[in-house]
């Protein structure tokens, strides 16, 4: 037996599967979900996986009242409603959320968000002085694309940047041949499916190497004041196509308008990227939402031979921030870099799954994950799975999580894991949990230097190894302001 | 106070090329401070690891004025290195007797930030790398802490980096050396040569040198010794914790001390060396 495994055995798959509802899916077609829910309560009996529990009948009909479908995304939403509609509420005992409290979301009435009107989208992103460097800005609010506050998508070359639904000819049939067919995830991969207004597309053609990036903010606007059970939820979903030696550098923000920093609300977006051979994609992710804030996001990347993607990540906000981030290799020599860095400085959750897995030979992979707990109600949530398949020989796959616990009871639950199957691989990973390092304190105070600012400027250098990978200036600025803030001693924080 | 101005301007007006001149400075010194109070006294210093409950330093009798060069030697394992930890305030240590006065003040009763400030500097035998902060950053907030401490005005990072570039000549060092992260990545020279850059950029009225000289090659060493001889006032004194001769023919100490098991069991000059390294610790501690 060639195989290793370097993981905990009972590990479960992150992906719940869905496959055992496909039978039920003519019965879905009118969407209508009242006619629906008695048709399938006979199937129940037959203990097939349709759900019976009425929060999810509810809410999948809420979302399906809420908006029209275009005909495009027709397909999307079908899948969607389906999937949705066999995957049970995912509890402490499913192994993706063992750790993950979401019952909170389920206790509320939640609501689509709706368009907003013209006078909210005078708002001012708090990312909107970057108009040097990120000309092309696509601006969502409440997870609706907001023509009038985004900016230079006119690209040369065949690069389109814009709706779905504007888009028409060969790009048109190509981007539709991906819309619906990546793999899907869990339950909220679901909900953006059948929920997203619209899907922003961002495609760039064979060889071309867009100049300037493409940024995406993602305003959350609409909230909830404390004591009332409406929660609304908002689902941006964006596709970015890179085809055949392209290139593309993506920036996501993720924030909220001051107005509501003590609202809750909840984000649920999806970003898929497929990468064609040999082209690159670097992304930026940054989430600073509301400390009361839910915030679930997908990332599902198809990665060509030869191709690239980076990634790097901070996230410091919501009370629930989940990052489900999943790499698929589709040929040899692929080259993928993660860093990310995860936040809790009041009674949060910052939770990171990500999930690589290499099926072809050659592929180079390095993830960092750091996270900072500073408070003591804080959790930091990692599972990273790297799967080494059995064609993926002479994969040079490195993961590496660190985590910072500066409170008494802060929290950190990390399971790193490799599932290597191929025997000619070179693959390590490695966890480090601790307080600041007793040595490094001193020798700031033996040379006089007290131990407050001394541990100061240690945790921002920790997680300053991932912040420096942001490829742009005005990104590292910011984030590092952001995070020095939020790490000063006296934080304004919302009333938790 | 004379100590002070030592401290923001170790040595640049008065070039010292031959080491020899040293001795002289410290006789002067030596004969001046007489009618002052010693620089540091330590009488019958006891510590204990923290951890372990083991006991030390039994009884360290030490006393160093100003301008003196002071060397320690002895096997390995004879507290050596226990006693300029407690000097500096090491958390693993623990102080269970005796007493240490610096400066005219209780030194134990300091925060290892504080003794630092006093003007005690100790360079690591192997100093931590501390990965995400740049030697340059490090070096400017420490040397502005020391600033603060002596109510000067905190330099800005333009004139903070004409000034540490000044005193990366001492040590021979390229100027990329401050854009690294703090001893990450650094060869064990090079840890060594920071050691000294940070003790030339912070000055200090008491050195202590812990086996500065250990796995240096003999090009470095001879930097190291030339950085360590221009910093060298007659105001400010060196202790240094060895097992070789070779600094010591470079540093000329004008006090050479023999440790074993946690107590200073012989105090010469030089010429004790040669009876070391002719007969071994064991006779020469034995002939107290």
């Amino acid at each position: 037996m060639s195989g290793i495994a370097l993981t905990p055995t009972a590990f479960n798959p992150i992906i719940p599967s869905s496959s055992s509802s496909s039978s039920s899916s003519s019965s879905l077609k009118s969407h209508k979900f009242i006619k629906t829910r008695t048709k399938l309560t006979q199937f129940n009996n037959n203990a097939i996986s349709i759900s019976s529990d009425p929060f999810l009948l509810n809410l999948a009909e809420t979302l399906e009242d809420s908006i029209p479908t275009p005909q495009p995304l027709q397909k999307l939403r079908e899948a969607s409603s389906e999937s949705l509609l066999s995957t049970p509420w995912p509890s402490r005992r499913d192994e993706p959320f063992r750790f993950t409290d979401l019952s909170f979301l389920r206790s509320s009435h939640i609501l689509p968000a709706p368009i907003p009107t013209t006078t909210t989208t005078t708002v001012t992103p708090p990312f909107s002085d970057d108009d040097d460097q990120f000309p092309c800005h696509i601006s969502f609010i409440d997870g609706h694309f907001i023509n009038s506050m985004s900016k230079n998508l006119e690209f040369p070359d065949g690069v389109y940047v814009g709706s779905l639904l504007n888009l028409s000819g060969k790009v048109a049939e190509r981007v539709l041949e991906l819309v619906s067919g990546l793999d899907g995830g869990d339950l909220f991969w679901s909900i953006n499916g059948m929920a997203a207004p619209d899907l922003m597309v961002v495609y760039v053609p064979e060889g071309v190497r867009v100049e300037n990036p493409v940024h995406l903010g993602y305003l959350s606007l609409l909230g909830s004041k404390d004591g009332s059970k409406d929660l609304y939820i908002s689902n941006p979903r964006v596709l970015v196509v890179v085809e055949k030696g392209g290139e593309v550098d993506i920036v996501e923000e993720f924030s909220n308008d001051e107005e509501n920093e003590n609202e809750f609300y909840w984000s649920n977006a999806v970003l898929e990227v497929v990468i064609g051979e040999g082209g690159k994609v670097r992304h930026s992710y940054i989430q600073t939402q509301s400390l009361l804030a839910a915030h679930i996001k997908w990332t599902s990347v198809r990665q060509e031979s030869s191709s690239t993607y980076e990634l790097t990540e901070v996230s410091t906000g919501g009370k629930l921030g989940r990052h489900n981030l999943h790499i698929k290799q589709l040929g040899p020599d692929t080259v993928t870099e993660l860093s990310t860095l995860h936040l809790s400085v009041g009674n949060q959750t910052q939770d990171l799954h990500s999930s690589l897995v290499l099926d072809h030979p050659r592929g180079f992979s390095r993830q960092l994950h750091k996270c900072i707990v500073t408070h003591s109600q804080g959790q930091a949530v990692f599972d990273g799975n790297v799967k080494v398949n059995r064609y993926a020989q002479q994969t040079d796959a490195g993961q590496l999580t660190r985590s910072l616990l500066l409170e008494p009871r802060a929290t950190v639950n990390v399971k790193p894991n490799l599932q290597i199957i191929a025997d000619d691989v070179k693959c390590s990973h490695g966890a480090a949990i601790s307080d600041l390092e007793q040595s490094q304190l001193l020798y700031f105070q033996a040379r006089g230097i007290d131990s407050a600012t001394a541990r100061r400027v240690l945790i921002f250098a920790f997680g300053g190894e991932v912040i420096d990978k942001f490829p742009y200036s005005s990104v590292r600025d910011r984030v590092r302001s952001q995070i020095k803030s939020l790490l000063d001693p006296s934080p304004k924080l919302a009333p938790l | 106070m004379a100590a002070s101005l030592s401290l923001q301007l170790p040595f640049l007006s008065s070039p010292t090329t031959k080491p020899h001149t040293h001795r002289k400075f410290a006789c002067v010194a030596a004969a001046a401070a007489k009618s002052e109070i010693p620089l540091l006294q330590v009488n019958d210093l006891r510590a204990k690891i923290v951890e372990s409950n083991v006991e030390i330093l039994r009884g360290v009798n030490l006393t160093i004025n100003r301008g003196e060069i002071h060397a320690i030697m002895g096997k390995n394992g004879s507290g050596k290195s226990t006693f300029a930890k407690v000097l500096v305030g090491h958390p693993d240590y623990e102080v269970t007797g005796g007493s240490v006065v610096f400066k005219g003040e209780n030194l134990l009763e300091l925060e290892p930030e504080e003794r630092a400030l006093e003007g005690l500097f100790m360079s690591f035998q192997s100093p931590v790398a501390i990965p995400g902060v740049s030697n340059d950053q490090f070096l400017l907030m420490a040397y502005n802490a020391r600033r603060k401490k002596l109510g000067l005005p905190e330099l800005g990072p333009l004139e903070g980096f004409s000034y540490l570039m000044e005193k990366l000549q001492l040590v021979n060092m390229k100027p990329d050396f401050l854009n690294r992260n703090v001893n990450e990545g650094f060869s064990g020279g090079e840890r060594k040569r920071n050691e000294i850059l940070q003790l030339a950029v912070l000055g200090a009225d008491l050195a202590i040198l812990d086996e500065i000289d250990s796995g240096l090659d003999v090009d470095a060493l001879r930097d190291v010794a030339s950085a360590v001889n221009k910093i060298l006032t007659p105001e400010n004194s060196l202790l240094m914790i060895t097992h070789y001769r070779r600094i010591l023919d470079l540093l000329k100490p004008s006090h050479v001390h023999v440790m074993d098991n946690g107590k200073i069991a012989r105090t010469g000059d030089l010429s004790m060396v040669d009876a070391i390294e002719a007969d071994g610790y064991e006779l020469v501690s034995a002939l107290t």
